[in-house]
């Protein structure tokens, strides 16, 4: 184990020293010097998603998949997405307009005195059990992701952004990471926040992230699968999640306001926006307009979702195409 | 981050005689190493991103340094066991005492201001709101002046610790870090990380006399204990070069991957320990050969290092001095 890590963290070290620490030093960033190295992790632990999904899911994808045929090329544009997201891009662009915001409002809490609360002080139990203390975290962080999520679908200005990753007709598991930019960057601001309100560490907070995010794109794998009787209720697998992205229809209006948690299935049982029906349907959005995400590329896609939230935010840009009423579904 | 969940948050391990305390700064915690095995011993919880640490003036306490937590906690200078917490202070980067122990300082690196303490209580006397990331300090030697850089404003300022009035503000360079007030209570040295050289100030109006190039990212010095020799960590290039300032040369330089950082010295004087914040280790260095020797796992982003003046270990005899006054300045 230890000559593992010590061979992951010589090639990040050498990762930073050849192609990061040039830059930085080039251009007077030091300041940045460490996060700096800890950005090169992230893209290192990208590569081996990629490659888990690559050579483990897509496998299984490929062996038992539930939607036999469908087009294929929309798939496409969600690998683009998760090339970009798990190789950090789009990452690196959310981090730079969020960290001013997030910093501040650090600082400020800071400023007023405010230490963010371990939960190792009220449970000094946690101190000597790093697993525990982990899951702790992992699970306080999915709890605020699930309630994030459901804001997500509750505004119509953020389901306006939001509708983007549902308007996938050919769900699998490139599907997880196909957002819109700002999206993501709303995500991110009110996830950190919260993150530094409850004192998760800097290094959890990577480990949550890459834990999760693998999680949920297996969620959404083309695959009728769960993690078994009791384990369904745990984790979140592709057969509970496939529910969220069910095309409403004229009896489910609402199907997809279910199953919003990220992870862990019981922020939806507790909630009462738990489905375990098993049954099997078309995923996407009914509204011709969001549909028509579909078939575009990522630049495309990116444009004309920002052209839906700024209609939504100020209705007078509104066109034609957006019908008042049949968005955004009440909870 | 593999490694926190493999060697996990180490059971309860008493420091012992011979016990060197490593910060590890991403990791809330620090690590207890043998100094003799060169071996991790174990892990204690401690706060949140703790960088640095000195000794109190009364040689001991060391105070360690909780930035994300605001508080000091302090540990038995010769066992490592924990002592008490001094509270609100706040964002304690950078921390050191006046050499006559009258004025406690301490660089809020992220909130941008330096506070100056009586060193008797902890009782705040001033409070200076600087931009640019405050970083490193040193002292003159009568306890009247404190030097700190200010990392991201490419600045020195010298303030007056009785009036806790500015007395100058030079921009120097890139990224100013490591300050060390020369024997002579004349001459300031200031490591530039953003460059590869520091630069020799006159403590008593700011004015750059000299420079002398070492590394890339000159970041942070240690002094030998002769008085005319200080170690330098050279962050980008991953080099330790020896300086002797009296000559204002380098004279030894030792390669030390992994962005090495902090510094100390064994008691004996022979070796150097550095922290290498990327590999998770610490590397240590054989004075009178320059040549690395050895290194030691420990936790992630290891920072600060202090090697514990423990008794009944066969140790030299005490620091001079001398030593003993650069210990309290310059532990950075
Ligand atoms: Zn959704």
């Amino acid at each position: 184990m230890r000559d593992l890590i010590d061979l992951w963290i010589g090639i990040q070290t050498w990762l930073f020293e050849t192609f990061v620490s040039p830059v930085l030093f080039h251009f007077n960033l030091m300041e940045w010097f460490e996060p700096g190295f800890n950005a090169v992790e992230i893209f290192m632990l990208g590569v081996v998603q990629i490659t888990i999904i690559v050579l483990g899911m897509r496998m299984l994808e490929r062996r038992w998949p539930l939607e036999a045929d469908g087009d294929e090329r929309l798939v496409g544009v969600d690998r683009v997405y998760t090339i970009l997201s798990k190789l950090g891009i789009v990452p690196l662009i959310v981090f730079i307009v969020a960290y001013p915001i997030t910093t501040q409002v650090e600082l400020l809490v800071r400023t007023w005195g405010f230490v963010p609360p371990r939960l190792e002080r009220l449970v000094p139990w946690l101190y000597d059990n790093a697993l525990a203390s982990f899951l702790v975290y992992f699970a306080l962080y999915d709890f605020a992701a699930y309630w994030v999520h459901r804001a997500q679908h509750r505004f119509s200005w953020w389901w306006a952004l939001h509708s983007l990753h549902h308007s996938q007709r050919r769900m699998t598991v490139w599907s997880d990471d196909r957002n819109h930019i700002l999206d993501d960057l709303l995500v991110t601001i009110v996830l950190v926040v919260f993150a530094q309100f409850v004192g998760v560490q800097p290094d959890d907070y990577i480990l949550i992230l890459v834990i999760g995010r693998l999680i949920e794109s297996w969620s959404h794998a083309n695959v009728d699968m769960s993690f078994g009787r009791i384990g369904q209720k745990l984790i979140v697998g592709p057969r509970f999640h496939r529910l969220h992205h069910a095309l409403a229809g004229p009896d489910e209006t609402h199907i997809h306001d279910h199953n919003f948690a990220p992870v862990l299935p019981i922020w939806d049982i507790l909630f009462g926006t738990a489905i375990y029906d098993g049954k099997h349907r078309p995923t996407g959005v009914s509204d011709p307009a969001i549909d028509a995400d579909n078939g575009r590329s990522w630049p495309a896609q990116q444009v004309t979702v920002f052209g839906r939230f700024v209609r939504a935010l100020a209705p007078r840009f509104s066109r034609s195409s957006v019908q008042p009423g049949l968005r955004p579904p009440a909870e | 981050m593999i490694a926190a969940l493999a060697v996990g948050m180490g059971a309860a391990t008493a420091a012992q005689a011979d016990g060197v305390i490593i910060l590890n700064s991403e990791e809330a915690s620090y690590s207890i190493v043998s100094r003799t095995a060169r071996t991790e011993l174990g892990r204690q919880p401690l706060g949140r991103e703790p960088h640095h640490m000195i000794v109190t003036p009364d040689g001991k306490e060391i105070l360690i340094a909780s930035t994300v937590t605001n508080e000091l906690v302090a540990l038995d200078a010769k066992t490592g066991e924990k002592k008490r917490v001094v509270r609100d202070i706040i964002d304690p980067y950078q921390l050191g005492y006046s050499p006559n122990g009258a004025w406690f300082v301490t660089a809020a690196y992220r909130l941008d201001h330096i506070d100056v303490y009586h060193g008797d209580s902890f009782k705040l006397a001033s409070r200076i709101f600087m931009d640019g990331m405050p970083s490193h300090m040193a002292f003159d030697a009568e306890s009247k002046t404190v030097f700190v850089t200010l990392q991201q404003s490419g600045r020195v300022t010298a303030i007056d610790l009785g009036t806790q009035l500015i007395k100058w503000n030079a921009e120097i360079g890139k990224a100013p870090a490591g300050a060390v007030m020369l024997p002579d209570n004349k001459r300031l040295l200031v490591a530039l990380t953003g460059e590869d050289a520091i630069v020799t100030m006159d403590a008593s109006n700011g004015a750059v006399i000299g420079r002398l190039q070492t590394g890339r990212g000159a970041h942070n010095f240690w002094p030998k204990g002769d008085g005319r020799h200080w170690f330098l960590s050279n962050r980008v290039e991953g080099t330790v070069s020896l300086i002797d300032t009296a000559e204002m040369k380098v004279v030894g330089s030792v390669r030390i991957p992994g962005g090495p950082d902090c510094m100390d010295i064994t008691p004996d004087g022979k070796e150097l320990w550095v922290t290498q914040r990327f590999l998770r280790r610490v590397a240590i260095v054989d004075i009178a050969q320059m040549k690395v020797i050895g290194s030691v796992h420990v936790g992630k982003s290891p920072h600060g290092v202090f090697i514990l003046r423990g008794t009944g270990s066969g140790l030299p005899p005490p620091p001079s001095p001398l030593r003993a006054a650069s210990i309290e300045g310059d532990r950075k």
